[in-house]
């Protein structure tokens, strides 16, 4: 089976610093995807090379097929990619459930058609009893999950999220895992998160890749990454991996 | 409440000039004539200033299209300001924040000297609209011309149905796919373009309809005034006191404008008749009021007079009812 995302050597670079070197990588469909690596090692970077807010100096990106590695932000949500950011971005102004409205109107032209969608999604994230709060006035977990309701809303068949657990109390990180886990059995999504808390991606994630100053230094299942040498010195400091 | 205060508004705004015309006066017509214009660019401007949160300081260029071309009558008139805008607007959607705003007052500067030397529409010598006889008074009110005594109540009817159609497409337009899409280009650009929205695309469709409002007003001026002169119909003027009547009576919302038209723009013609012989006459002294009041709403309510508690303030006193028991 063809892969749904494929990223073929990206590079991106901001003056002097390699931010992705000639990353590939793949995500098949149905698959929960964790891409986990330290502060500053490129997986913001890759995402948004994924969505088309970059786009990558060299190497090609291909989602379902058609290449993706120019295209504007807006086209490739309407080829079925939405994301979450790692500093919220909520629409503040409006309530939860217009921003939710306003995602689901990429599927249609129908306001009323929208609202009962966004409706529904707030249900599912629990949101329903906030739809009339202005999002800026939602806790950091609501405008979380708003981000995540207002991209489902898009109709995604591969949703990115951000470190949409930063941040987060232990209570509200396991709900949000269960979310997470939700989207993908329920509403049958595929997933990819960034994080760099290993207890949440870890028992998450079906496959496990491995960003470090840039470079992919592991792809593979979680059990084995956990053993993987290059990522206990990234993570760890080459010393403790030494012993 | 809302509906009440409505209700008052509309019969008000349909049968105060008509004691005045039996009485013979036409200066109040004539304020409300332009309480209505300026109420009306407001609701235009608040389309890209309010909901699309663009700060466009050179909506006037719009105006001045439409007088200038009213000749053509409304309709075309209209449809080619939404053309220039859409033509002029589209490369300036790559700028956001003080540099769209600096880039609508650079062409709204191009279009002086364009104005006032262009001999195809007027130049410096400006247009006039010959007056006709009409038959009817069904003839005069479609092709916007009337004179004589009724003049001055001709045109505030005209203002009053172009006013209140614009506020009616206004209230589809806030409730349609645009109002949602143009508030989350306000609210976060990026966001907006992750959930598949062409904020180029919509930026133009915003300003366009904006432009649409001016041109259809610079018709109704250009006939009003039976001449077009460039300086006239560009000046600053058209821009400001909307986008001062939106920021009084309420930014993004959708009777914002309408308040602050009524409250500002009667304050200069009463300034002008009651200080008309005094020694304060002609010192400006509305552009102090007006100065003060964007002060004080800036200051205390920065969200505009309609975001205050109004409700609360009006709502019907209900007989007191006793505390539950403890």
């Amino acid at each position: 089976m063809a892969p749904l995302l494929s990223v073929e050597a990206a590079t991106k670079r901001f003056g002097g610093l390699l931010a992705n070197k000639e990353i590939s990588l793949a995500i098949e469909p149905g698959e929960i995807v964790g891409l986990i690596g330290p502060n500053g090692a490129g997986k913001t970077t890759l995402f948004n090379c994924i969505t088309g807010y970059m786009h990558p100096d060299e190497g090609r990106i291909a989602f379902d097929g058609a290449d993706i590695t120019h295209t504007r932000p807006e086209r490739i949500c309407g080829l079925g990619v939405a994301r979450t950011w790692q500093v919220v971005r909520a629409f503040g102004r409006m309530t939860a459930l217009d921003n939710v409205i306003c995602g689901a109107l990429e599927r249609t032209n129908r306001v009323a058609e929208a609202r009962a969608r966004a409706v529904d999604l707030l249900d599912f994230t629990e949101l329903g009893a906030r739809k009339h709060v202005a999002a800026a006035n939602l806790t950091l977990a609501d405008k979380k999950r708003l981000e995540i309701a207002r991209a489902l809303a898009t109709r995604p068949r591969l949703l990115l999220l951000d470190e949409a657990m930063s941040g987060l109390t232990p209570r509200e990180t396991a709900a949000a895992v269960q979310l997470v886990r939700r989207i993908h059995e329920e509403l049958g999504v595929t997933i990819c998160v960034v994080e760099h808390v290993m207890e949440v991606v870890m028992p998450l994630s079906h496959r496990v890749v491995v960003l470090d100053y840039g470079v992919k230094i592991a792809d593979g299942r979680p059990h084995d990454i956990v053993r993987d040498e290059l990522v206990i010195s990234a993570y760890l400091g080459a010393r403790r991996a030494a012993r | 409440m809302g509906r009440l205060a409505l209700a008052v508004g509309v019969v008000a705004a349909i049968v105060y000039p008509i004691p005045l015309q039996l009485q013979g006066t036409t200066y109040y017509q004539t304020v409300g004539f332009l309480v209505l214009i300026n109420a009306m660019l407001g609701l235009g401007w608040n389309v890209i200033g309010g909901w699309a949160g663009q700060f466009d300081f050179g909506p006037q260029v719009f105006f001045g299209v439409g007088a200038s071309t009213a000749w053509l009558g409304l309709p075309a008139a209209v449809a080619v300001a939404v053309v220039v805008c859409a033509l002029l607007t589209y490369p300036l959607t790559r700028l956001r924040g003080h540099y769209f705003a600096i880039a609508t007052v650079a062409i709204w500067m191009i279009a002086q000297p364009i104005g006032a030397t262009w001999e195809f529409i007027g130049g410096s010598q400006g247009l006039f609209i010959p007056v006709k006889a009409r038959a009817s008074v069904a003839a005069s009110a479609l092709s916007l011309q009337f004179s004589g005594p009724t003049k001055a109540l001709g045109y505030y009817y005209s203002a009053l149905a172009l006013f209140a159609l614009t506020l009616a497409l206004m209230a589809l337009v806030e409730r349609s796919k645009l109002g949602y899409y143009f508030r989350a280009i306000r609210d976060d650009q990026e966001a907006a373009e992750g959930i598949g929205i062409d904020s180029r695309l919509y930026k133009v469709l915003a300003r366009s309809i904006t432009a649409a409002v001016f041109a259809a007003a610079g018709v109704l001026y250009a006939f009003w005034a039976l001449s077009v002169f460039p300086e006239q119909v560009l000046e600053l003027n058209w821009s400001t006191l909307p986008i001062m009547a939106t920021v009084v009576g309420g930014i993004g919302r959708l009777w914002g404008p309408v308040l602050g038209a009524v409250i500002l723009i009667p304050i200069a013609q009463i300034m002008s008749t009651t200080l008309g012989t005094g020694p304060l006459a002609g010192r400006g002294i509305d552009l102090i009021v007006y100065g003060l009041i964007i002060v004080l709403i800036a200051a205390f309510r920065p969200t505009g007079l309609l975001s205050l508690p109004w409700g609360r303030w009006f709502r019907r006193r209900r007989p007191a009812t006793p505390a539950p028991a403890p």
